[in-house]
């Protein structure tokens, strides 16, 4: 009698589970390769998708069948970005007293990040859905990947857009604001949590408290004023 | 309380999902729902227990959520092949430019403020 190993393989693979707990699996080990090792390249998210990536090519399993096996946790993205209103509630209770400074901030160098990675990708001549996927690069990736689905760009492209940002922003940032002379705690914190979202948050807490703080304000007030601003811009551009 | 505060979640995504067909089709439904809690929180002036734990239950595994979507990149390498200039040039210079000037300027109103509260 033989076994039937393929028919048992194909089981396990198609099976929802698998895709739930290749997913968790993936994700733990990029986060204990970035605990271990520190390095901002190695962002959790960044690395865990890469393994994803290359584990579905391995087994030759359709994007799509894995798509359809995770809405378990797809569900819970909705709510989750929801969720994000308490911490912007708490940080914005926390900075009352320059609040006039961070909402001018907010209003002219977020708009100026947003036209000038927008402009210079349709300058040079990028695809139209490319384009969108840029436009909110300096977003949190949950609402990152919504407003680029809502203007007509990818949002798995958004949210490496959004990553790869992230990711210069905290390596160059600090050193960068250091060279023209930005020290002030509160506009280090600023720059880097509106340009570099949670990556730049994190740096920004290595730095100090202060920056953390306001990083973190920027961070999600950023992403909400994008979110709310940028699908109407578009539509009324359009 | 974590399933009460994720009931609360839930509705008000539900609610903002209603509202984009209602009457805000350009807002995606979890940010009409996020300015919703917002308000809500603004109103009520604090936040409660159930939602507090919740959210930060939920943000905390934020980026397993994501996955799923974002390995979506898998179907659209050839896209960031043929782009890859416009990409890498539109990503670094607005993020390094954009930081520059983001922090200059807060750094400059800052000073303004204090400069005004010390001559008043």
């Amino acid at each position: 009698m033989s076994l039937d190993w393929q028919g048992a393989l194909n089981v396990v693979l198609e099976h929802p589970l698998f895709s739930v707990g290749l997913t968790l699996a993936v994700y733990q080990l990029a986060q204990a390769l970035y605990a271990r090792t520190k390095l901002m390249l190695l962002q959790p998210l960044l690395v865990a998708v890469l393994l994803l990536v290359g584990t579905l090519v391995l087994l030759r399993m359709d994007y799509q069948l894995y798509k359809n096996n995770t809405q378990l946790l797809t569900l819970l993205l909705g709510p989750a970005t929801v969720a994000l209103a308490v911490p912007l509630y708490q940080n914005i209770k926390r900075v009352r007293q320059v609040l006039l400074p961070t909402l001018i901030t907010l209003l002219v160098a977020g708009t100026f990040a947003t036209v000038l990675g927008v402009g210079i990708a349709w300058l040079m001549g990028a695809e139209h859905m490319i384009v969108m996927a840029l436009a909110p690069k300096s977003v949190t990736t949950p609402i990152a990947m919504l407003v680029a689905e809502q203007i007509g760009g990818s949002a798995s492209l958004a949210a490496v857009f959004v990553m790869i940002t992230g990711m210069l922003g905290a390596i160059f940032g600090v050193e960068l604001l250091r060279l023209f002379r930005v020290v002030h705690p509160a506009a280090v914190g600023m720059a880097l949590g509106m340009v570099a979202h949670a990556i730049g948050t994190a740096r920004c807490l290595q730095e100090g408290e202060e920056q953390g703080a306001f990083a973190a304000l920027a961070m999600s007030m950023m992403g909400v004023i994008t979110a709310v601003a940028l699908p109407l811009v578009v539509a009324l551009l359009s | 309380m974590l399933l009460r505060g994720l009931t609360v979640l839930v509705l008000f995504q539900l609610l903002g999902s209603a509202l984009n067909v209602l009457i805000l089709p350009v807002l995606p439904g979890p940010i009409i729902g996020l300015v919703l809690l917002f308000v809500y929180l603004l109103v009520v002036g604090k936040v409660n227990q159930p939602i507090n734990e919740a959210a930060t239950g939920l943000l905390r595994y934020l980026p397993v959520l994501l996955l799923p979507p974002v390995a979506g990149v898998l179907v659209h390498f050839n896209d960031i092949i043929v782009d890859i200039w416009p990409i890498a040039v539109a990503l670094t210079l607005s993020a390094t430019v954009s930081i520059v000037f983001a922090g200059w300027l807060m750094q400059k109103l800052i000073e303004r403020q204090q400069k005004r509260k010390e001559q008043a």
